[in-house]
């Protein structure tokens, strides 16, 4: 302890000069008024300023947290839209059970009880191939998150793939730059219109409209979507646009194809939303009765 | 500090003080804001040579607190009093004859150093307690010029008063 104290009697000259000083500029702010002001003032004046940039770190370490919480809000957004979408449909009116009274006076759904056809799962892409013949996506949401096999995956721009296989916490999803997906997509422009999209390999971008009409007069440019047909995609979501002229289909003459410009590049997908459709199950059971009466 | 150095410092410490609150507050009042006197310090300067540096700046706090209830400050001069106890050593070693002190020279006065030594230190000294002393007394350095004007203005007064106390009194331990 004697020895301590020979040390900071040595060495202690600045410490003891800054706490002292330390000391003397609390009794300076807290017994003198002029002192108190200009501290005050300033003190507010750098206070600010340093919550400010306090802040601005926090953002900056939130940001996980807030776009979770953006894609979150984001899937019952889109949620919401896939419903209303079917909505709209009058043979749907006794299907659901919210109230729907805001589409428009003269809806004739309106106050009547329905209920939602969609739930949507945000996940994201952990790795996803698009130079293959047939690619891949794998998703960091699995059984424990209600995914099962069979579920559309779709992007906040436009549609992804198709989950095939499910673990607890994973799942993989094929992608629509698959040879074999096919997909149901119809033309807004014209009413009840639709064919079966696929991938013919190539271009990542690209993929084909078949069975369409041959009478139909399609445009290049004229938007794409999916149908509704299928109980895995919600109608409405944005598909591509035609790129090329139609052509003929060669495998069926009275029909045409074109090429689609997908509006999702499926090299940049990151965010994602698994589809779940709350009467899948409902329709399969209902569709295996007419296969076994087939 | 031994015994031998005690009393006169204590009687230095009383006798300053004593000036500084009967006498050269109502001067530096009756002159105004720029000219103050304030000869305290030398209380600090003439502290024996060898006492540690933490016990002058506790002591240099001391008696500026001791002038802050006079003037109704509290803390400014506790403020420049504990920095002139630091500045005190760090002006000791710039000034230290080759070879260091001997032990011998029991303060830092003309006795022991001469006139010309004693008023090189005691001027710098001076400066630096006055300038932080204006500077906490201020407590912002947008009036940075006003600040150096005070110091100038007090300094040159304050070492009139240096020279007048160290002839008349000549101090040597």
């Amino acid at each position: 302890m004697g020895n301590l104290l020979q040390l900071f009697i040595r060495n202690g000259g600045f410490v003891t000069f800054v706490l002292v000083e330390v000391c003397c500029f609390y009794i300076v702010v807290r017994f003198n008024a002029d002192q108190n002001a200009i501290f005050s003032h300033t003190s507010t004046l750098m206070g600010g300023n340093l919550m400010e940039r306090r802040q601005v770190v926090r953002d900056y370490f939130g940001l996980t947290q807030r776009v979770d919480s953006l894609t979150r809000e984001n899937a019952l957004l889109m949620e919401d839209l896939a419903n209303a979408r079917v909505l709209q449909m009058p043979y749907r009116d006794t299907f659901y059970r919210v109230l729907y009274d805001t589409i428009s006076t003269v809806d004739s759904i309106r106050h009547k009880s329905v209920r939602p056809e969609y739930r949507f799962i945000a996940a994201r892409v952990i790795s996803n191939s698009i130079s293959s013949v047939n690619n891949w996506i794998t998703l960091n949401r699995g059984s424990k998150d209600g995914v099962t096999p069979n579920m559309a995956v779709v992007s906040g721009k436009g549609i992804v793939g198709i989950v095939r296989h499910v673990s607890p916490h994973f799942s993989i999803a094929m992608s629509v730059l698959h040879r074999q997906a096919r997909l149901s997509a119809s033309l807004p422009k014209h009413e009840n219109t639709f064919g079966t999209l696929m991938w013919e390999g190539g271009d990542p971008d690209v993929m084909v409209l078949h069975q369409i009409p041959k009478y139909k007069t399609v445009q290049v440019g004229e938007p794409v979507q999916t149908s509704g047909i299928s109980a895995m995609f919600p109608k409405g979501i944005s598909v591509g646009v035609v790129c090329e002229a139609p052509t003929q289909d060669p495998e069926y003459p009275n029909f045409i194809q074109m090429k689609v410009k997908l509006t999702q590049e499926l090299a940049t997908i990151g965010d994602v939303y698994i589809v779940q459709n709350l009467f899948k199950s409902e329709i399969d059971s209902l569709n295996l009765k007419v296969k076994d009466e087939q | 500090m031994n015994s031998n150095a005690f009393f006169p410092n204590l009687w230095r410490f009383l006798g300053l003080f004593a000036a500084q609150a009967l006498f050269l507050k109502q001067v530096s009042l009756a002159l105004g804001a720029y000219f103050n006197i304030l000869l305290y310090p030398l209380f600090i300067l003439f502290l024996p040579l060898q006492l540690a540096t933490p016990y002058v700046v506790l002591l240099g706090f001391l008696i500026g607190m001791s002038v802050d209830f006079v003037y109704g400050t509290p803390g400014v001069h506790a403020s420049a009093g504990a920095f002139s106890g630091y500045a005190r050593s760090l002006i000791f070693f710039t000034f230290a004859p080759k070879g260091g002190y001997s032990g011998k020279e029991l303060i830092f006065a003309p006795a022991f150093f001469g006139w010309q030594i004693f008023l090189q230190v005691a001027a710098l000294f001076f400066v630096a307690h006055l300038f932080w002393y204006f500077s906490v007394d201020a407590f912002t350095f947008v009036y940075v010029g006003a600040i150096t004007l005070k110091t100038l203005a007090a300094w040159v007064l304050t070492m009139l008063f240096v020279v007048l106390y160290t002839a008349l009194f000549h101090p040597n331990n």
